[in-house]
């Protein structure tokens, strides 16, 4: 019988830091392949800290690696900063119900990132690229603290060129030109039809809620809104319970939910 | 059509005694007048003429507070992880003395354990386990498991089934392997008389009647009223008593949540992956990277556990994951009694 709770070794093959608190992780199975759908999460071990749950941000068309993105905030993450080329960390999964990438084909798709919480739309956003033609328009809001808390700016610049990004401060410094606020600020630079596009969003509770609140007031349906819950995933399979909301294991029938879903919850998610 | 035979008590000694022989054996034992699962090493310590619950679920046979996953080995070149779950292969152990209420906790365990991934650690324990249940014959103050559909009989889900008549037990047969361990050792064991199965009947009417001097909801309207009453103010009353000690949840037979962590050696290169019991009333639970705890509020802890056992693992399990054991309201430091929130939720 195999043991679902023994993490399989991955080398680190690279390390690129992203902001100062944030770096993004390249990793490569020692044994067999690694297979993800965009929006489902590994654990990591760093052995003698523990484990911890991150998304899979790299293409799920790459076979030859995939990548983590880490903000430094913990005891883990703190440990596996200290951790470079060539180190062995554990990976169990991937686990979860990733986002509808097949169902939102031949649509518009609205994508909203909080923070590091645009990690888990990185995959769906190079899945996307690869298969362009298969997606209506496709418009990305990205809010962060400040300019320098943006992840991925090289990545945001290339992806200009193919889809449409907007981008949000909370607090500017004196070097950035463009807005100020909270994310749902971007939405008076977009126009949506709501029965023509998806929306798939992550971020903290709080911008999740009002994010969430505009969607339904610009006419979105319950079914057309995703969103990939935070919770603490321990064991990625539904038995340790740390991660429940409302009876519901975020490890194993999320992290994506509907909004429908989520609307039906007795226990607040968001 | 149930197989029964009857054991003399002059006889369980040495039953018990041959077990030994062949299997770990745990039993109830007593020690300082109350009553615990135990190892045993000796016949003489099992005590079946116990009566109610024992202090402490089966759940630790199963699921230990606290048992090592894996150890690791980290070297310059590589890393060594040795899986644990594989000494648990050769287990050999049977559980006697087990009541009805704890038989059904283990079912309602498997549900979770045996679902869509297996927990090794718990699946290798339980089916390298035998059960030989063992009768209710009295009510305690507490006990409910007449309406959780959890006792004090039981239908299935044993190898053997005691039920205390006097001078013998009426042994029921549930399994091939219970049917084999009666032949092993038929010269202890004589045929059951058909009175023997009226006696039982009357027996577990008696206790039935006796628990049903204090009311409980019907689960139906249970489960419906729970749904209804999620922001009601009865949880404000409770989430102010609760003192979030998180005994209700070691002492439940279904409480399963664990913690897991990393348990390094003095060398720092090798260490050991734990789980230990963790509880839902514990502000930590909920805590994620960053601090955000989702569950801040003692209300909102206390509401986890009635709901998870009374509304979501009915949607999860279809099972409600009480069995009426009645060791959360024995055990609470703060009176905080789950028979009367039933009640209180349903108006009953």
């Amino acid at each position: 019988m195999s043991n679902p709770y023994i993490p399989n070794i991955a080398v680190i093959q690279g390390v690129r830091e992203e902001t100062p608190d944030t770096r993004t992780f390249r990793l490569k199975l020692r044994e067999g392949e690694f297979t993800f759908t965009p929006g489902q999460f590994i654990e990591l071990s760093v052995l003698g800290y523990g484990e911890a749950p991150f998304s899979v941000t790299s293409s799920p068309l790459n076979r030859e690696y995939f990548e983590i993105t880490v903000r430094k905030v913990g005891i883990l993450t703190s440990a596996l900063f200290k951790l470079g080329k060539g180190a062995m960390v554990g990976v169990r999964g991937p686990f979860g119900r990733g986002w509808p990438i097949e169902e939102m084909k031949g649509m518009n798709v609205l994508m909203i990132g909080g923070g590091i919480g645009i990690a888990p739309l990185k995959p769906v956003i190079e899945y996307i690229l690869a298969n362009r033609k298969d997606y209506g328009e496709v418009i990305l809001l990205y809010g962060a603290r400040t300019p320098s808390d943006i992840v991925y700016k090289r990545e945001l610049e290339e992806w200009k060129n193919t889809i449409d990004v907007h981008l949000t401060v909370d607090r500017g410094d004196e070097k950035w030109k463009g807005r100020v606020g909270v994310v749902t600020v971007l939405f008076d630079e977009i126009e949506v039809d709501p029965k023509e596009t998806y929306s798939i969003q992550c971020g903290p509770p709080i911008m999740m809620h009002f994010v969430t609140k505009k969607l339904v007031e610009l006419g979105f349906s319950g079914d057309r809104i995703f969103l990939s819950l935070e919770r603490l995933m321990k064991c990625g399979m539904g038995f340790c319970g740390h991660c429940t909301v409302s009876g519901r294991y975020v490890c194993k029938e999320g992290p994506v939910f509907s909004y429908r879903e989520i609307k039906n919850f007795i226990e607040t998610a968001i | 059509m149930i197989e029964v035979r009857s054991l003399l008590k002059d006889f369980t000694e040495e039953f018990i005694g041959r077990l030994l022989e062949n299997f770990q054996v745990i039993a109830p034992v007593r020690r300082n007048g109350r009553v615990f699962y135990e190892m045993i090493a000796n016949a003489h310590e099992a005590d079946l003429e116990y009566t109610g619950r024992s202090q402490l679920p089966p759940k630790r046979f199963f699921l230990p507070e606290k048992e090592v996953l894996f150890t690791y080995e980290i070297t310059t070149r590589d890393v060594f992880i040795y899986d644990r779950s594989e000494e648990l292969e050769g287990l050999k152990r049977i559980f006697i003395g087990i009541r009805p209420c704890d038989i059904h906790s283990l079912k309602i365990l498997d549900k979770i354990f045996f679902g869509k991934f297996n927990d090794p650690y718990y699946g290798l324990r339980r089916k390298n386990t035998l059960i030989l249940g063992l009768t209710c014959n009295v009510a305690l103050e507490y006990c409910f498991c007449v309406y959780m559909g959890s006792g004090p009989g039981i239908e299935n889900g044993f190898d053997l089934l005691l039920t205390d008549l006097g001078d013998y037990y009426l042994v029921e047969i549930g399994s091939d392997k219970g049917r084999r361990l009666v032949y092993h050792n038929i010269d202890l064991f004589r045929s059951a008389s058909p009175g023997d199965l009226e006696e039982r009947r009357r027996i577990l009417s008696k206790v039935e009647s006796d628990m049903k001097k204090e009311p409980f909801p019907d689960l139906d309207r249970l489960y419906k009223a729970m749904l209804k009453n999620f922001e009601a103010d009865m949880w404000n009353k409770y989430g102010e008593s609760c003192l979030a000690c998180g005994k209700c949840n070691f002492v439940c037979p279904t409480c399963i949540c664990f913690d897991v962590y990393d348990d390094p050696n003095l060398d720092l290169k090798s260490g050991k992956r734990v789980r230990v019991w963790d509880s839902c009333h514990f502000i930590s639970f909920t805590r994620v990277a960053g601090g955000l705890v989702f569950r801040k509020e003692r209300p909102s802890r206390v509401k986890q556990r009635v709901y998870h056992k009374y509304c979501y693992s009915v949607d999860e399990i279809e099972m409600f994951s009480c069995v009426g054991c009645g060791r959360c309201i024995e055990t609470c430091p703060a009176n905080i009694n789950i028979m009367e929130i039933a009640r209180e939720v349903t108006g009953l």
